[in-house]
C-alpha cells in the first residue's frame, strides 16, 4: 500500500513541477496570453483590453496568477480554445476516446503478437528465419511512425483501394444497428492500427527474443530439458514466462512513446483523436489547446503507467522496494 | 624544473594510455560485421552532407521543371509540387537532419551526464529526488511536451528545436550514467584516492568521468538516432524551419500540400518513399553502431 502511495505521490509532485515550469517558461517570454493574441489588433480599445485582463485575472501579481493556474489545472480547467471557441477540457475529452481506442487495441495485440513471435525467434535463434525476422524488425523500428502510415496509405488506400483514406467513420451515414457502427469504425481504424501495431511489434519482438535468449542459458532450463519436458512446453512454460517480466516493465515505461506514435499516426490518417487535435492546435497557433492537450494526455499516461506499475508489482513482488 | 617535466611526462602517459585504449577499442570494433556496416552507412551520409553542393545535380531551392514529374534520367527522384528536384532536396536534407541529430544528442548527453553524475555521486536525498523526477519525465510523452516547448519559445527555428529535444531527452542518459557512477564510486581506487585526501571534484573529473565516458559515447549514438526521429516528427507536424529542408520537412510538404495524392489520381510515390527510407537507414545504422559499442563496453551483452 505504501508502495502505491509513494508512486502516486512522486507522479503528482513531478507533474506539478512540470506544469509550473511550463507556466513560468511561458510567462518568461515576456508576454501574457492577451498580448500574444490581441496586442497587434489596433481595433480593440485599450480600456477593453484592461477590462478583459481584469476579468481573466491577468492584472494580479505573477505569484497570484500562478496559484490560480495551479488551482484551475488541478480542477480540470485548462482554459479556452481560441480556435474552437470552446473550453479546452471539453474539446480534448471529445477526442481522447479515439486515441485511447487506438492505443489500447494496439497495445494488447502487439503484446500478444510479439510474445509469440519473439519466443519463436528465440527458439529458432541463429537460423535464417531468426536472422531475417530480426533484421526486418530492426528496419521497422527505425522508420518514423508517420512515414509507415503514409506508405500503408499509399499501398492500401491508393494503389489497392481497400481501406478508406481518412477519418474514423463514414460521414453522413445512418447506421442500421450497432453492429454496422462497429464494423464501420473498425474498417476506418484498420490502417492507423496497422501502423501502430507494426512499429510496436517491430520493437517488442526484439525485446522478447533477447530476453528469452537470456533465460535459455539459466540452470533451470537445463534441468527442465534434462527431465524430458517437451520442447513447446519448455519454450512457453519455462522460458517465456520468465522472459515476460522485463517485457511487462518495458511496456509500462513505453506508454508515452506510444502516445507519440499515436499523435503522428492520427495526423497522417486525419483520425479525430488527440493527436489530430494537437496538430490543429499547432497550425492555428492555439496555445491553450496545446497546453491542455498535453496536460490531459500526460495525466492519462501517468495513470496508465501507475496501473501497469501495480501489475508489475503483483507479477513480481521483488520490484516492491 | 623537474616537477614540470614530471607533469609533462604524466600528461603524455595519460595521452598514450588514451590512444592505446582507443586503438584496442577500434580493433575489437572492426571485428563486428554489423558495427562496420552501420559505420559505413553513417560515413556515407556524413560524406553526402559535407559535399552536398557538389553532389546534388540541381539547386533544391529553385524551380527546375514542371511540378510532380515522375523519376527519369534527368530527375532521379522526380520533382515536387512546385517543380523542385527531390533528389537534390534530399541531399541537402542530409545536412540539416544529421546536424540537428548530432547537436541535439550532444546537448542531451551533457545534461544527462550532469544529472547522472550528481545524482549517483552525492546519493542520499538529492539522488532520491532527482531520480523520482527523472522517472516521471521519462514516462511523459515527449512529442506533446516538445511541441509545447517549441510553441512557448517561438516555433520554427532549429535552434529552439535542438534546445527542446535536449530538455526533454536527457532522462535515459541520466539513469545510465547514475547507475554506472554508483558502481565506480565503490571501487577500490576511488577509495584509495579518497584516503589520500582527494576532493570530490578530483574524483569526479579523474575517476568517474573517464570511466563512464565509453558508456556515454554509446548512449550518445542512440541519442542521435532518437533526436533525428524527433526532428523528423516535429518537422512533419510543421514545426521545422520552413526556409531549410530536412527529410522530415520534405515529408511535411508532401503531406500538407496534398500534392502527393492530387497528381490526377496518381500519388507521387517518389516524393514519399525516399525520405522515410533515408531516415530509417540512418537510424538503423546508428543503432547498429550503438549496439556494437555497448557489446564492447559490456561484454555480458554479447549473446550466443
Amino acid at each position: 500500500m505504501s508502495y502505491i502511495i509513494k508512486r502516486t505521490g512522486s507522479r503528482v509532485i513531478t507533474f506539478i513541477v512540470v506544469i509550473s515550469l511550463i507556466f513560468f517558461l511561458a510567462r518568461s517570454t515576456g508576454t501574457d496570453p492577451f498580448e500574444r493574441y490581441l496586442s497587434e489588433d489596433p481595433r480593440i480599445p485599450l480600456a477593453q483590453i484592461q477590462r478583459l485582463r481584469a476579468r481573466f485575472g491577468l492584472d494580479k501579481p505573477l505569484h497570484m496568477q500562478y496559484l490560480d493556474f495551479i488551482k484551475n489545472t488541478l480542477q480540470g480547467e485548462f482554459g479556452y480554445s481560441l480556435y474552437y471557441k470552446r473550453p479546452v477540457f471539453d474539446k480534448v475529452m471529445e477526442c481522447l476516446p479515439w486515441t485511447l481506442f487506438l492505443l489500447s487495441i494496439s497495445i494488447i495485440l502487439s503484446t500478444i503478437i510479439s510474445f509469440v513471435v519473439g519466443v519463436y525467434f528465440a527458439w529458432k535463434r541463429g537460423t535464417k528465419t531468426d536472422i531475417l525476422g530480426t533484421n526486418f524488425c530492426m528496419f521497422i523500428r527505425s522508420t518514423p511512425h508517420f512515414w509507415l502510415g503514409m506508405i500503408l496509405l499509399l499501398v492500401f488506400a491508393y494503389y489497392y483501394p481497400i481501406f478508406p483514406l481518412f477519418g474514423a467513420r463514414t460521414p453522413g451515414i445512418h447506421y442500421a444497428n450497432t453492429f454496422e457502427y462497429i464494423k464501420d469504425i473498425l474498417y476506418h481504424a484498420t490502417l492507423p492500427l496497422a501502423t501502430l501495431l507494426l512499429r510496436q511489434v517491430g520493437m517488442y519482438i526484439l525485446y522478447m527474443r533477447n530476453s528469452t535468449v537470456e533465460v535459455l542459458g539459466e540452470d533451470y532450463m537445463v534441468t527442465a530439458k534434462a527431465k524430458g519436458v517437451p520442447a513447446w512446453s519448455l519454450m512457453f512454460h519455462h522460458a517465456a514466462r520468465n522472459a515476460m517480466l522485463p517485457m511487462v516493465t518495458v511496456t509500462a515505461m513505453r506508454f508515452g512513446f506510444m502516445v507519440n506514435g499515436a499523435i503522428l499516426t492520427e495526423t497522417v490518417f486525419s483520425y479525430p483523436g488527440t493527436g489530430r487535435l494537437i496538430y490543429t492546435a499547432i497550425t492555428n497557433d492555439d496555445f491553450f489547446l496545446l497546453q491542455g492537450a498535453f496536460f490531459i494526455v500526460s495525466i492519462t499516461v501517468l495513470a496508465a503507467n501507475l496501473i501497469a506499475d501495480m501489475i508489475c508489482g503483483w507479477l513480481d513482488p521483488r520490484i516492491k522496494i | 624544473m623537474t616537477e614540470q617535466k614530471l607533469v609533462v611526462s604524466r600528461t603524455r602517459m595519460r595521452f598514450n594510455q588514451l590512444i592505446s585504449g582507443a586503438r584496442e577499442f577500434a580493433s575489437v570494433y572492426m571485428r563486428s560485421k554489423p558495427g562496420l556496416l552501420g559505420l559505413a552507412i553513417l560515413f556515407f551520409f556524413i560524406f553526402t552532407a559535407v559535399f552536398a553542393p557538389f553532389i546534388s545535380p540541381y539547386n533544391p531551392y529553385t524551380r527546375v521543371d514542371r511540378p510532380l514529374r515522375p523519376p527519369s534520367n534527368k530527375y532521379i527522384l522526380g520533382t515536387n509540387d512546385i517543380g523542385q528536384d527531390i533528389f537534390s532536396e534530399l541531399i541537402y536534407g542530409t545536412r540539416v537532419s544529421l546536424t540537428i541529430g548530432f547537436l541535439a544528442a550532444l546537448c542531451t548527453v551533457v545534461i544527462g551526464t550532469l544529472v547522472g553524475v550528481v545524482s549517483g555521486f552525492l546519493g542520499g536525498s538529492v539522488d532520491e529526488v532527482l531520480m523520482r523526477f527523472t522517472d516521471v519525465i521519462m514516462i511523459l510523452p515527449n512529442i506533446p511536451l516538445l511541441i509545447l516547448l517549441m510553441a512557448i519559445f517561438g516555433r520554427q527555428s532549429y535552434f529552439i528545436m535542438i534546445l527542446a529535444i535536449s530538455i526533454t531527452g536527457w532522462t535515459g542518459t541520466a539513469r545510465m550514467v547514475r547507475s554506472s557512477t554508483l558502481s565506480i564510486k565503490e571501487r577500490a581506487y576511488v577509495e584509495a584516492s579518497k584516503a589520500i585526501g582527494a576532493g570530490e571534484g578530483h574524483i569526479i573529473l579523474k575517476h568517474i568521468l573517464p570511466n563512464v565516458s565509453p558508456l556515454i559515447m554509446a548512449t550518445m549514438i542512440y541519442q542521435v538516432a532518437g533526436a533525428m526521429m524527433s526532428e523528423a516528427g516535429l518537422s512533419f507536424l510543421g514545426l521545422g524551419d520552413p526556409s531549410t529542408k530536412s527529410w522530415g520537412m520534405v515529408l511535411h510538404y508532401a503531406q500538407t500540400s496534398g500534392g502527393w495524392y492530387a497528381n490526377q489520381g496518381y500519388p507521387a510515390w517518389w516524393w514519399i518513399v525516399p525520405p522515410g527510407l533515408l531516415i530509417a537507414l540512418t537510424v538503423a545504422s546508428l543503432v547498429l553502431i550503438g549496439q556494437t559499442m555497448e557489446e564492447i563496453i559490456n561484454p555480458r551483452l554479447r549473446r550466443r
